[in-house]
């Protein structure tokens, strides 16, 4: 069984307890505006193309088919839609000017490499976190390697957005030992102007996790202007009393600019074009949960 | 304030004063001080003839009686080195051609300079001609074979300090001093007076110590009227009280043991200094200063003659002025040491020789007192293994985490087998500490010198490997790979490439040994040192000098640089020349001698630099590095010092990888390599990855690491990390960083530092050094102030992988 990742992250310290090995799947069905990892929403290989280290050598531009790619003042221009041998460009280059996202492995090469970590993770109370994209996109993959990171003793999270068909979700999660659930807005409007999708599959997922009572952290985003109103966030919170015991945790998340260079990069229009909000902006929700009984933590 | 842990219930520490201290120790300037090498010039021309050690001996006292002494402003710690703060005072007696060639240069140097007088210039200028063809450096120099000299032109070899200054590296026995005081050494050696058995060597050196304690109690009762003086002029209360108790204390301290904590940190303090009078030798260190000082704080504390805060303000103190002490070393050397570094190691923490944990009320302390001194000197290190408390590993993370990259830590699991593969017992190992950078020693015990003999450029071996032993820079050979001349040799597998290798560097190693030996017999003479021998197990009993065989054991190493880069490149030939077959051997090596030049030399460098690099936990390139270390290691056995037969266990050699800076002055003697790294660029530090290379983040680093075999390495194996200061930000982030120290435990893991600096604030730095008088940043086993560096060592840790995720 073969998955698409883009990055197998080690020393992650923000994705659940202790010292984390954090597995970067490809492809998600959600949009967010603001999202920090274009790279891994639409499925398939891509090429971020890094203009400090070309040297303009020209070589590229000779590959590329059609003309697709142009040197300029500004380094590469490359016109993606038309590109049709972007992997023949990229590998061209020998100034890794090209840097390719995404590669295939398999589940059992995947939990070798993860156990690597495996004291490093018993010392700090850590494991591995199946992060995105959207992770339960590759159920079969994600369960398998779980499975067996299972029979080696290590611990195991599943970062998710949660939309995916209730009974998937089910057997997924039996395999997994921590849920890190977003949830990204209440109102079902502005769940779907924020993040192209209707929210309501999310919600009953969430509810049904809890029920089945597997320890979750719940990880919501504040975004200034796009979904914070405090209401909004006022009902997210209520909606996490009702959960019950199985949360854990809750984060609120900062919203950041880290992966604006990313959109750059890609080719691709950034969305949100924003200031990164102060800490006593982010104070205010943060003593809004307080007053709900949680103590939340500040992430971002 | 701003503490670890610490909670001040008390006054009794003045923090404001400690303040002030730190300030204007932090911007103190460099200097260099004519007395000392005036007043020994003196005294050699009066004794000639009369036995060396009794001549450096009769020279260290009048020093001492001689030489301007001042108590330091409003600190509790006195005893000064030289005429005035941070000024270095001059050894001519090791080497003087430099310090006069360099006379106009000192101060306009780009990093380690120093002011000096046109007063200062001349009278050392003066005292030129007395010692044409007298000193160390001169003796060297006659006996060096013109083969070894060769090698240093081809960029192999580097004599280092060994060939023109003191010895040092040594941790004397502070509990010995502190039990009997300068006074009892001097009573054992007229003791030992009194028989009539003894030979020459052993009566001269007895005279010697009577004469070095006489000097260093002459020395104290000097201050003793000093502050008199002073508080009869102290119009503060408080300040005039403790110039008083200085003054009454110096009348007959030291005549025997330390009668209370405040003289016993006093003494550890002036006993340190004292020998770096005698000498300029370096790595004179404190070893576990937490546990030979607890016994005097816990009766202080008992008897209710002293609080905590008291305790911390007199550490504090004694850190501080730690820094007051200099040394000026050649310019070429500088570039191996940037940083004015003493290398003054102290170690707290760690097992005891008993076998339980030895952690106590001095181990905090000590830490308080580094977030209190913020200096470069000590160097701290602290000990832990399984039963470390928590809390006091956590401290140290605290202090890590403000990024002046102390402490260092070391594992007792890892050290103590290491130290346990030369001719020790268990509970002797278990007593290790730390001196200079990071090679380890028995405190009291060990003679000179368990590091830093010649230091040998893997890199450049590596080089001439592909080169058939021809430095294509001086076009020098000494040794041809395949029988005959010239640069001409083609390895048909990786087994001839690897046994090439093994050869070259047998080769080397042999050089590298006759040069310490040539050194090492120079300075048994040249460096004689009553004072610091006594202080050392063995040497009182034997009436011998350290060099000659007075310490207990002895063992010594030299210093390998680049064994990351010699693996790395390694595995790129075996890669893709041998296994993958992409490229030809004559290729590759095209391309290297253009330094990658043009589009080929791109693509080839590409492929180099996309082979398995070491740090990443890739078995393929980390037993190759391995397989380097074996290949040095084993040809250890085969060596043996000058002191053989003369007394002390082992005279052997062992490994370390603590190679200060000289990892950035050697990679600019060494042509490009098939890691992909380009010619003149650094090596890697110590055994850390090559800079840059470690791209899995530091878990992997620490698996690499594991591979290789730490616990054989006992002279010190140096991994330095730099982590992007968000990673420690938090209570829940130093859990996760002080649980990774922890780790290392399990990864066998000798030695392991940090530096916690952004590099946007080391670049800011870099442009803008007035506005970062007090950044200071772990170098190689040391830490130093970023400014005192020089812009290539700078840019080397601007580039050390940034752990940031
Ligand atoms: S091949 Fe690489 S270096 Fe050359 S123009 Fe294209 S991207 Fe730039
Ligand atoms: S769910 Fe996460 S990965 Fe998917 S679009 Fe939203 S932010 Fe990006």
């Amino acid at each position: 069984m073969e998955g698409l990742i883009s990055k197998i992250q080690r020393y992650s310290t923000k994705d659940g307890p202790g010292l984390r090995t954090t597995v970067f799947l490809i492809g998600c069905n959600l949009s967010c505006l603001w999202c920090a990892n274009p790279e891994l929403i639409a499925p398939g290989e891509k090429y971020l193309y890094y203009r400090e280290r070309c040297v303009g050598c020209g070589k590229c531009v000779s590959v590329a088919a059609d003309n697709s790619i142009t040197l300029t003042e500004k380094g590469c221009v490359i016109d993606r839609s038309r590109c049709s041998n972007l992997k023949e460009c990229a590998s061209s280059c020998y100034y890794d000017a090209y840097e390719k996202v995404g590669y295939a492995m398999t589940a059992s090469d995947l939990c070798e490499k993860l156990k690597r970590d495996k004291d490093f993770y018993d010392q700090s109370g850590g494991g591995v976190t199946f992060s995105g994209g959207e992770p339960a996109l590759q159920p079969e993959f994600v369960m398998e390697t779980a499975k067996l990171l299972r029979r080696e003793g290590i611990h195991t999270a599943l970062e998710t957005a949660g939309l995916i068909k209730k009974d998937r979700m089910r057997e997924l999660i039996q395999q997994i030992d921590l849920v890190l659930y977003d949830i990204k807005a209440m109102d079902s409007k502005m769940h779907l102007a924020c993040t192209g999708v209707d929210n309501r599959v999310i919600l009953d997922n969430a509810m049904m996790t809890a029920e089945m009572n597997i320890p979750m952290i719940i990880r919501l985003i504040v975004v200034p202007g796009y979904n914070d109103d405090k209401n909004d966030f006022y009902n997210r919170l209520q909606f996490i009393k009702r959960m019950g015991k199985a949360v854990k945790q809750i984060d609120i998340l900062k919203y950041h600019r880290l992966g604006e260079g990313k959109y750059l990069r890609l080719g691709l229009e950034n969305r949100v074009s924003i200031e990164e909000p102060s800490n006593e902006y982010i104070s205010e929700y943060v003593q809004m949960a307080r007053e709900m009984g949680f103590e939340p933590t500040i992430g971002g | 304030m701003d503490f670890l842990s610490f909670i001040p219930k008390t006054k009794d520490c003045d923090f404001d004063r400690i303040k002030r201290a730190q300030e204007s120790m932090a911007n103190r300037r460099a200097t260099i001080c004519p007395e000392r090498a005036e007043i020994i010039t003196e005294v050699y021309k009066r004794t000639e003839g009369e036995p060396q050690i009794i001549r450096k001996a009769k020279a260290f006292a009048e020093i001492l009686e001689r030489m301007t002494i001042y108590l330091e402003d409003d600190m509790l710690i006195f005893g000064n080195q030289a005429s005035a703060n941070f000024a270095a005072p001059v050894f001519p007696e090791y080497s003087f051609d430099w310090v006069i060639e360099e006379l106009d240069a000192f101060a306009s140097r780009t990093g380690d300079s120093f002011d000096i007088s046109e007063d200062t210039k001349a009278r050392l200028r003066k005292l030129e001609k007395y010692w044409i063809g007298k000193t160390h450096k001169d003796e060297v120099n006659r006996n060096l074979p013109k083969v070894n000299l060769l090698a240093e032109k081809q960029g192999v070899l580097h004599k280092g300090g060994i060939s023109m200054s003191g010895d040092g590296h040594i941790i004397p026995n502070h509990e010995f001093v502190l039990e009997v005081g300068y006074g009892g050494v001097k009573k054992i050696a007229l003791e030992k007076l009194k028989s009539n058995e003894l030979d020459e060597e052993q009566r001269s050196f007895y005279q010697a110590v009577v004469i070095a304690m006489d000097g260093a109690l002459t020395y104290i009762k000097r201050f003793s009227s000093l502050a008199a003086k002073l508080a009869n002029e102290e119009r503060d209360d408080k300040r005039r009280k403790e110039l008083e108790q200085i003054s009454e204390m110096c009348r007959d301290y030291m005549e025997g043991g330390a009668r209370n904590f405040y003289e016993a940190v006093e003494t550890v303090y002036l006993t340190h200094l004292l020998m770096m009078i005698e000498s300029n030798g370096h790595s004179f260190s404190f070893g576990r200063f937490d546990q030979y000082i607890y016994p005097y704080y816990r009766r202080d504390l008992e008897e209710g003659r002293l609080t905590k805060e008291k305790a911390l303000e007199i550490i504090t103190h004694f850190f501080i002025m730690t820094n007051s002490i200099n040394k000026v070393r050649p310019w070429d050397h500088t570039q191996y040491s940037c940083g004015y570094p003493l290398y003054s190691n102290l170690m707290v923490g760690g097992m005891k020789s008993d076998g339980t944990d030895g952690t106590n009320d001095i181990s905090y302390l000590c830490l308080e007192a580094m977030n209190l001194s913020r200096l470069p000197e000590p160097n701290l290190s602290v000990r832990f293994w399984e039963q470390t408390p928590h809390s006091l590993l956590l401290d140290s993370a605290r202090l890590i985490r403000k990024g002046f990259g102390m402490p260092s830590v070391f594992c007792d699991e890892v050290v103590i087998p290491a130290m346990m593969t030369l001719d020790l017992d268990l509970e002797t190992a278990r007593d290790y500490a730390s001196m200079g950078c990071v090679e380890t020693a028995i405190p009291g015990k060990w003679g000179h010198r368990a590091t830093g003999m010649t230091y040998i450029n893997f890199g450049k071996v590596f080089e001439l490997v592909l080169n058939n032993g021809v430095d294509p820079a001086s076009g020098i050979q000494l040794i041809r790979l395949n029988g005959k001349e010239g640069r001409e040799v083609s390895y048909h597998t990786y087994e001839e490439l690897w046994s090439a290798w093994k050869r070259a560097l047998k080769y080397y190693f042999d050089l590298a040994v006759q040069c310490d030996l040539v050194c090492d017999r120079s300075l048994k003479f040249h460096d004689a040192d009553p004072f610091a021998s006594s202080l050392i197990d063995c040497s009182l009993e034997r009436g011998k000098t350290l060099k000659n065989g007075g310490a207990k054991y002895d063992y010594v190493s030299q210093s390998n640089i680049g064994p990351s880069t010699v693996g790395d490149s390694l595995a790129a030939v075996k890669k893709l020349v041998f296994d993958e077959k992409v490229l030809t051997m004559d290729e590759l090596k095209k391309a290297l001698d253009s330094n990658f030049e043009g589009e080929e030399g791109a693509r080839i460098r590409q492929l180099c630099r996309k082979a398995p690099k070491f740090g990443n936990d890739d078995d393929y390139v980390d037993h190759i590095v391995a397989d380097v270390y074996e290949s040095y290691l084993e040809l250890l056995p085969g060596y043996r010092t000058d002191r053989a037969g003369r007394g002390p266990i082992g005279c052997g050699y062992t490994m370390s990888t603590s190679n200060i800076t000289s990892y950035v002055p050697n990679g600019f003697d060494v042509g490009a390599t098939p890691d992909g790294r380009l010619a003149g660029k650094p090596l890697n530090e110590g055994a850390s990855p090559c800079l840059g290379a470690d791209r899995e983040g530091p878990t992997a680093v620490m698996n690499s690491m594991s591979k290789l075999p730490n616990d054989k390495i006992a002279g010190g194996q140096l991994l330095n990390m730099r982590f992007y200061p968000g990673a420690l930000e938090g209570d829940d982030n130093l859990e996760k960083f002080t649980s990774f120290i922890k780790t290392g435990r399990l990864k066998k893991i000798f030695h392991n530092q940090f530096n916690i600096v952004d590099s946007k604030v080391l670049k800011a730095a870099k442009e803008n050094p007035e506005e970062y008088p007090d950044l200071m940043v772990r170098v190689a086993g040391y830490c130093a102030l970023f400014n005192t560096l020089m812009p290539e060592a700078q840019d080397a840790i601007i580039e050390r992988t940034e752990h940031s995720w």
